[in-house]
């Protein structure tokens, strides 16, 4: 569905419009990167906690005795930074949603793991399996013998059932959302668009057609906000539902853990692009579309 | 049995141990009564428990559902008591229970890294009228979850039948009327799941494949069911779910996998006219990764639910029985998974009292099956996984 893309339609929507979206996408993309900075501050403080807790023992009678709560108000202040984006998320969105679908302050790389305008849910889950995986082939022999382990190794069976259980909702609630996103999507091919379409081709009236498309339009544009909305109330009902599931120590190693993917995929998508951009310039390589639209930055 | 309930048994300790009661029968009703309830509201109300409120009490743990569906327990071994916020229950009753010989069990059963939900658990205790026997029950649905469901819910029922139908003829039936009553059983069962309007829509509103009218026949479950007795187990397969008995601290399978390029089920297929094609493994057709199962009747007869059935005689030496999807299989070997088992339970075992000790090992089964789940999930299961870890050793060691 290229032929309708932001892009296309944007060259068709005057000048000023165009040069607004554009600005909107620069200010979020100056405020994604200053929240990334602010993201890269709390891995820093995440680690330093999980390290702290380590020394001390990490036992759970220890963590009962005074180092939970500290532990819980740096949880809850991480969770409180992802939900501060997607509120500043959701205002952009409001003023203009287009961008949302087409970031240009992320890497190719990160589009490629995109679900309706940011992660997929359920790959929380994912990754909390895979920590806890890591974590406990580490430590097999204490967990076997019944010692605590502080971390995501230890989940007990009451944990993996609730995570299970919020597994299967968000699993469910993406696909009730991918529906949501489906009906939105395949309104483009309504009668009424056709009609647009094709008087848009004619030789006069073109530009009554061209309002009609943006009336058209910008019912679809709220729909997919709503879509937007949705999946990223999704995500952060996600995180917030395994944070709580978790002891306070245990969501510091999986916050740390989606910080550091989140943040190294990034990094190797930016990297990649930039050297991508940088062969185009040299003459090596063929300008790649992507390259062309998204300069390095 | 039912117990292991962590929260439960916190408070159970303390407890008195009342036995006298519990060798009679009326006590023993009342308090398989009373787990069932603990079931129910552990569980979040599940459907089986009011039909069989008709009939005679039962005990209940049974839990995994696809999602969405009325009940979303998935650990189970009287854990439900695990979950926060369960009502406080009479800490009495726990002891007596723990007073019959009954099997204790722990029981695990997850999505995992897939995206659908196929797999089923059924737990009932003492599910044969007249005799001490306990149901065990994994199912592996593939195609869709209704197969499996349906013998969640129905496949005690029918095999408790054949079972006492058996013993009326004879009361200790041969290893011969062993065999018989469990075909009879998985053939029954097969043709259930393959009656009109039986599975799809009705018990499960949000099966995949509702709307493909009834022509459901690409939908099918393995069944693994051991049925523990006081001086045997009877261990029931079709498909490649697995029961393994630990036996002296040696893996002792008591089922054995029905892959395609088994040599003899090879054999067998291709006697009948069919063709196994290596496909992503060896497959039945080119299609299905097993040589058995209840349902599919489109692979019939080349994928059969004939079960193979062995007959086991407990022995002192017997530990644990552990039966499992292939979530687990895949990843664990027997030898691991009984490893894992063990040193779980004698960690938990030692120096304690005596009540204490009763208590850790039945919680142990609950974090044995959650080990093994883990382990699973540490090396990349990409199924299901559900684990069921029944304790055999004698109460008084």
């Amino acid at each position: 569905m290229s032929f309708l893309s932001s892009s296309n339609s944007r060259s068709y929507s005057g000048v000023g419009e165009a040069r607004n979206g554009q600005r909107r996408s620069e200010c979020f993309a100056r405020f994604y990167e200053n929240w990334l900075a602010e993201q890269e501050r709390d891995l820093a403080d995440l680690r330093s906690a999980a390290a702290a807790a380590a020394a001390r023992g990490g036992g759970e009678e220890e963590e009962d005795g005074g180092g939970r709560r500290p532990l819980q108000n740096l949880v809850d202040r991480v969770v409180g930074h992802y939900e501060y984006y997607y509120r500043a998320k959701a205002a952009s969105a409001r003023r203009d949603v287009l961008p949302m679908f087409s970031p240009t302050w992320t890497s190719s790389t990160e589009n490629l793991f995109t679900w309706v305008g940011g992660w997929r849910p359920s790959t929380a889950i994912q990754l909390l399996y895979s920590k806890s995986g890591l974590q406990l082939e580490a430590r097999l022999s204490n967990i076997i013998r019944a010692l605590p382990s502080p971390d995501l190794a230890g989940l007990s069976p009451a944990q993996l059932e609730r995570v299970d259980r919020l597994h299967r909702r968000t699993v469910r609630r993406e696909r009730e959302i991918a529906e949501d996103e489906a009906a939105v999507q395949e309104a483009v091919a309504e009668a009424r668009m056709l009609e647009i379409a094709q008087a848009m081709r004619g030789s006069e009236g073109t530009e009554a057609a061209v309002g009609e498309m943006r009336g058209q339009m910008s019912g679809k544009e709220e729909g997919m906000e709503r879509v937007l909305e949705m999946a990223d109330e999704l995500r952060v009902e996600t995180i917030k539902g395994l944070v709580e599931i978790l002891e306070p120590i245990q969501a510091v190693h999986f916050l740390i853990a989606a910080a550091e993917l989140q943040l190294a995929v990034r990094q190797f998508g930016m990297r990649k692009d930039a050297e991508a951009a940088a062969s185009v310039a040299n003459g090596e390589r063929e300008p790649h579309l992507t390259t062309v639209i998204r300069p390095a930055t | 049995m039912a117990e292991i309930c962590c929260d439960v048994a916190t408070g159970a300790e303390a407890a008195t141990k009342e036995p006298c009661e519990a060798s009679s029968r009326a006590a023993r009703r009342r308090r398989i009564e009373m787990r069932r309830f603990r079931f129910v509201a552990g569980a979040e109300a599940m459907a089986p428990a009011e039909e069989s409120r008709k009939k005679r009490p039962r005990a209940e743990g049974a839990a995994s559902n696809p999602e969405g569906s009325a009940s979303d327990g998935t650990v189970g071994s009287g854990s439900s008591g695990d979950m926060s916020g369960d009502p406080p229950r009479a800490a009495g009753s726990i002891e007596e229970e723990r007073a019959h010989e009954g099997s204790r069990f722990g029981m695990i059963s997850v999505c995992g890294r897939r995206r659908e939900m196929e797999d089923a658990v059924s737990i009932r205790a003492d599910f044969v009228r007249g005799g001490r026997f306990d149901f065990f029950g994994v199912f592996d649905g593939h195609g869709c979850s209704h197969v499996a469901m349906s013998c969640k819910d129905r496949m005690h029922e029918v095999v408790g039948e054949e079972i006492e139908r058996l013993r009326e003829g004879a009361p200790s039936p041969t290893q011969g009327g062993w065999r018989e009553a469990m075909e009879r059983s998985f053939s029954r069962m097969d043709a259930e799941v393959q009656g009109p309007g039986q599975g799809s829509g009705s018990r499960n509103p949000r099966c995949r494949c509702e709307l493909q009218t009834r022509k459901c026949d690409a939908v099918g479950s393995t069944a693994v069911v051991a049925v523990v007795g006081p001086t045997r187990i009877v261990v029931a397969n079709c498909g490649d779910s697995r029961a393994v008995l630990c036996r002296n601290g040696v893996p002792v399978p008591l089922s054995s996998d029905h892959k395609p390029d088994r040599p003899d089920e090879l054999q067998r297929i291709q006697a009948a006219g069919g063709r196994v094609i290596y496909w992503d493994g060896a497959r039945v057709l080119g299609v299905l990764a097993m040589s058995r199962a209840i349902g599919d009747s489109y692979l019939k007869p080349f994928v059969t639910s004939e079960p193979e059935v062995t007959v086991t005689e407990r022995t002192e030496g017997d530990d644990y029985l552990i039966l499992a999807s292939d979530g687990l299989w895949d990843v664990v070997s027997n030898e691991m998974a009984c490893d894992v088992v063990r040193t779980c339970l004698r960690g938990r075992g030692g120096g304690a009292a005596n009540g204490e000790r009763e208590l850790g090992s039945d919680r142990a089964c609950a974090d044995a099956a959650l080990l093994l789940t883990k382990l699973a999930l540490a090396r990349q299961s990409a199924d299901n996984i559900s684990v069921l870890v029944v304790d055999l050793r004698k109460r008084d060691l």
